[in-house]
């Protein structure tokens, strides 16, 4: 379980993070929702101590981040995580390097699902295909918990969709996920709980299954209740 | 382990050269020549406690390095430039030893001999400090120990130097020690009109105050292109003297149409003694010293000495029996040394004299003799090792000569 | 420890290409310089003998013979050396900044590998230091090929031959990049690697804290070097030179290996609590 507890941020003297609380458990996939610029990435980044926080506290199974908390846990930010001139399979192999949790075989899975060249350098890639990269080196990791940041945004509609089809395949099965995003369209139907973030603070966690069964309304309904207000 | 290889051969690239090049500087021999002293007559054992030092540079390459060097009558060692030599620094011989045996006295004191003062029972040691104001300097005193070497025990203090406010600079010149009393010989620049004068200040150690201090010559201004300057006669910086023998001269400045030069035109011997203060003017007739510095006084006796032509002429002069002794010529060898300047000290009432410089077309002599026989007990001359192989061009300078 | 050197071969193949182009230039510069310094000696020597009717050995006697000296101190030789040390220098600030600057933004995987993260520190590090000596060290390679060079073109009797370690002893310049004992080399690099340590925390400084920290970093800097030069300070303005020279540099030591630890440990806090990609 990730638990971020009352997490306060400033940049400079403007506060982005005004406690910001909630839990993400294994075998789910949270939903980080909000506008632009409301702190969502800021909450990923300091969730993998990218950033420092100004208050609160971030736990991940019950402990405080440190360098074999990295085996554990991955973060597949919205920009590319290697060097531009390093081709695909270089990339793969500094991986394997530094990485025990390394899973190889899955690498291999993935890059055949995502239809990329191996010698391919990550520079002449386009978007949708460096997104697919970011995506392979994060899930091919054997790590219990994956972050994505706007996996969807400024992508091809087809690479989303294989990016899609990536959610509900063996490859997320059973790890917890926490991925953001400003519009909620194409992957409603995957998330199971939400966080509603506006003005620095949590302003709904909700499950989006329960919203469904209970109260017969989908995350975008609940998500207009809370913004009208 | 493709993608090893750079930086594994960078890394054995940089030990193997760095490695090697080390190796091999610390190995091969320094390149310099060895120089000795050939005995041409006389007893070779009279050089064994003589110390020539100076310095050596190879002058046939663009290379104008030089290195200090001794020579003894075991050959020639030279200072190595090693780093932590370097920063050890190299005092003359005499600081060097008192270093090493008064280490926590001669903390924070500067490494020139005159300023010390040693016999049986002492180590003393004077030196002015002075601050730096924004215009001139300023608040002057006297900065002095002593080392009473029986029980280790040591006695510093400083002493306001007296109208101090009248003084551009003050140098120490010399100390000396009597019992209780200190007594520092100075050199005083005077503010007003930058005379000089030597000054003598008695210091009463156990009241740590200046009981007296008077100006034992002053050098007046001098008129048009006429300056008067004050020396004192060289003699072995630390030891005990009841004299002090000051050579005042009148120098007159000759401009010729090439050159300037400098000419005494007058020239006073004066000795003072010490604990009297009393002056004597020393009047020998036809001494004429001009500039040199060969002249010596061992603290009873001044051995006035003067080239001429190619004889040393030493004309000895007993300052107990206030009298002149018999002088006596040395023959030095080859006329080429004369013009390259002389070194000279007496010990034990022996003299010893050798050329200022050498190189491969200057030859420099090595003499020694017994004062009070006047004959000379050795005579050689420093020459390269095996010299025949090569001829190197090179110039070897000597500036200290010491007698262990 | 593995993944210190993994990081230090893969930030070395990172630059392994700048780097052999500073190789290249010295070496080629260099080079022509020694035909350049060799050739206008041959025809100074030529103009006077053959068209000014001097002999040889007045030649000689005037003009001296040539010795690898002349072209080390000429700008063939010293520019490209003085332009690799630029190129350190430059590179001591470019080996953080383009991890974060522009389309580059490996500093999120660098941050996020499972090591410690002075292991980023200590790989830098370790790379400015094999840059510095590969640099030296190829210099030294060089010289004896240069020498060689020479030696063609310029015949026997106009011509002094020099050792490498004679060349050094006579150029104080060189002699700070090429000292000529061991103890030298280890204590002027260490200073350097000092410097490098005390920059490297101010750079991390700026990168925590952007703006202040360039404050922090400058005061930083200013507070180490007050700290190095601390002792000689004492020394001579308060101590009246109460040190012997050994005593002070055993003193300067531990106070720079007092600094660097103090930099080694504030850029590991900053790297692990402060730092933001």
């Amino acid at each position: 379980m990730i638990e971020v507890k009352a997490v306060e941020k400033k940049f400079g003297r403007k506060k982005i993070l005004k406690g910001v609380s909630f839990t993400a458990n294994k075998g789910e996939i949270t939903c980080l929702i909000g506008i632009n610029g409301v702190g969502k990435t800021t909450i990923l980044n300091a969730i993998m101590a990218l950033t420092p926080i100004n208050k609160g506290q971030i736990l991940i199974d019950g402990k405080r981040l440190d360098k074999t908390t990295f085996e554990k846990i991955t973060f597949i930010p919205d920009v590319i995580t290697m060097l531009p001139q390093m081709t695909i399979a270089e990339a793969m192999e500094f991986m394997n390097d530094f990485y025990t949790c390394w899973n190889q075989e899955r690498a291999t899975e993935l890059l055949e699902f995502f239809r990329l060249n191996l010698s391919d350098r990550i520079a002449s890639l386009s978007k949708g295909n460096t997104a697919k990269v970011n995506l392979l080196l994060g899930l091919a990791l054997d790590v219990d918990y994956v972050l994505m940041d706007e996996p969807f945004s400024g992508i091809d509609m087809f690479s989303r969709e294989e990016i899609a089809n990536v959610f509900t395949s063996h490859l997320i099965e059973n790890r917890g996920v926490i991925i953001t995003t400003h519009e909620v369209g194409d992957i409603e139907h995957l998330i199971d709980k939400v966080v509603l973030l506006d003005d620095g603070i949590v302003t709904k966690e909700f499950s989006a299954e329960e919203a469904r069964e209970n109260e017969g309304k989908s995350v975008i309904d609940v998500m207009r209740e809370v913004y009208k207000r | 382990m493709r993608k090893y290889w750079k930086s594994t051969a960078i890394i054995v690239l940089i030990v193997l050269t760095i490695g090697t090049f080390y190796v091999n500087s610390a190995t091969s021999a320094e390149q310099h020549p060895e120089f000795v002293i050939q005995t041409q007559s006389g007893d070779a054992k009279e050089i064994n406690s003589l110390v020539l030092e100076g310095s050596y540079t190879d002058t046939s390459s663009m290379n104008y390095v030089s290195t200090n060097l001794k020579i003894t009558a075991d050959g020639s060692t030279y200072n190595s430039r090693s780093f932590l030599d370097q920063v050890t620094g190299q005092p003359p011989t005499m600081i060097k030893e008192f270093r090493e045996e008064y280490r926590t006295f001669m903390r924070g004191k500067q490494s020139w001999v005159n300023l010390y003062f040693e016999n049986n029972d002492f180590l003393a040691y004077a030196d002015v400090n002075y601050k730096m104001g924004s215009l001139r300097t300023r608040d002057f005193t006297f900065d002095l120990s002593v080392l009473n070497k029986e029980d280790d025990h040591i006695n510093s203090f400083t002493v306001k130097v007296p109208n101090s406010g009248e003084l551009d600079h003050i140098f120490v010149e010399d100390i000396q020690l009597f019992d209780n009393e200190m007594i520092l010989i100075t050199q005083n620049i005077m503010k007003n009109d930058f005379n000089n004068e030597t000054h003598i200040y008695t210091i009463d150690i156990s009241n740590q105050t200046i009981s007296n201090h008077e100006p034992i010559v002053q050098d007046p201004q001098g008129q048009g292109d006429t300056s008067f300057n004050v020396q004192i006669m060289r003699t072995n910086p630390t030891k005990a003297n009841e004299h002090l023998v000051l050579i005042k001269r009148e120098v007159k400045v000759i401009e010729d149409t090439e050159s300037i030069r400098e000419e005494v035109i007058n020239e006073e011997i004066i000795s003072v003694n010490l604990q009297t203060k009393e002056k004597e003017e020393i009047n020998i007739p036809d001494l004429q010293l001009d500039n040199n510095q060969l002249s010596f006084y061992d603290g009873s006796t001044i051995y006035f000495m003067i080239l001429a032509g190619q004889e040393l002429v030493v004309t000895p002069y007993s300052l107990e029996k206030d009298q002149v002794g018999q002088a006596f010529s040395i023959q030095l060898s080859g006329e080429k040394d004369i013009v390259h300047g002389q070194m000279t000290t007496v010990k034990d009432g022996k003299l010893y004299l050798a050329s200022a410089q050498m190189s491969s077309t200057i030859d420099a002599g090595v003499i020694v003799a017994d004062l009070k026989t006047t004959k000379t007990l050795f005579k050689g001359q420093i020459a390269l090792k095996g010299s025949s192989e090569e001829k190197h061009h090179f110039e070897l300078y000597l500036h200290e000569m010491f007698v262990k | 420890m593995k993944n210190y050197l993994k990081l230090v071969n893969f930030e070395f193949n990172r630059i392994a290409i700048l780097f052999s182009a500073l190789l290249g230039i010295t070496f080629v510069a260099q080079i022509v310089g020694v035909i350049v310094q060799s050739r206008s000696y041959l025809s100074m020597a030529n103009e006077k003998i053959y068209d000014e009717m001097m002999s040889k050995a007045q030649f000689l006697e005037i003009f001296g013979q040539m010795s690898f000296l002349q072209i080390a101190r000429s700008v063939w030789f010293m520019g490209p050396i003085a332009f690799c040390i630029a190129g350190v220098g430059f590179y001591i600030f470019l080996i953080w900044y383009r991890d974060w600057i522009g389309k580059n933004t490996f500093i999120y995987r660098l941050l996020m590998l499972p090591t410690t993260r002075l292991n980023i520190f200590y790989s830098k590090i370790t790379n400015i230091l094999i840059m510095t000596f590969g640099l030296v060290a190829f210099q030294l390679i060089i010289i004896p090929i240069e020498m060689l060079v020479m030696k063609v073109m310029v015949p026997n009797e106009f011509r002094r031959d020099m050792g490498v370690n004679e060349i050094v002893s006579s150029m104080p310049e060189l002699g700070i990049i090429i000292p000529t004992s061991i103890v030298e080399l280890i204590l002027y690099y260490g200073a350097g690697m000092l410097v490098v340590s005390i920059l490297f925390t101010a750079i991390l400084m700026e990168r925590s804290y952007r703006w202040k920290g360039i404050f922090a970093g400058l005061i930083y800097s200013a507070v180490a070097a007050v700290v190095l030069i601390s002792p000689v300070f004492l020394h001579e303005f308060v101590l009246n030179g109460f040190f012997y020279p050994i005593e002070l540099l055993i003193l300067e030591i531990v106070m720079g290996l007092i600094v660097l630890a103090l930099s080694v440990w504030l850029s590991g806090f900053l790297l692990k609590n402060k730092i933001t990609v």
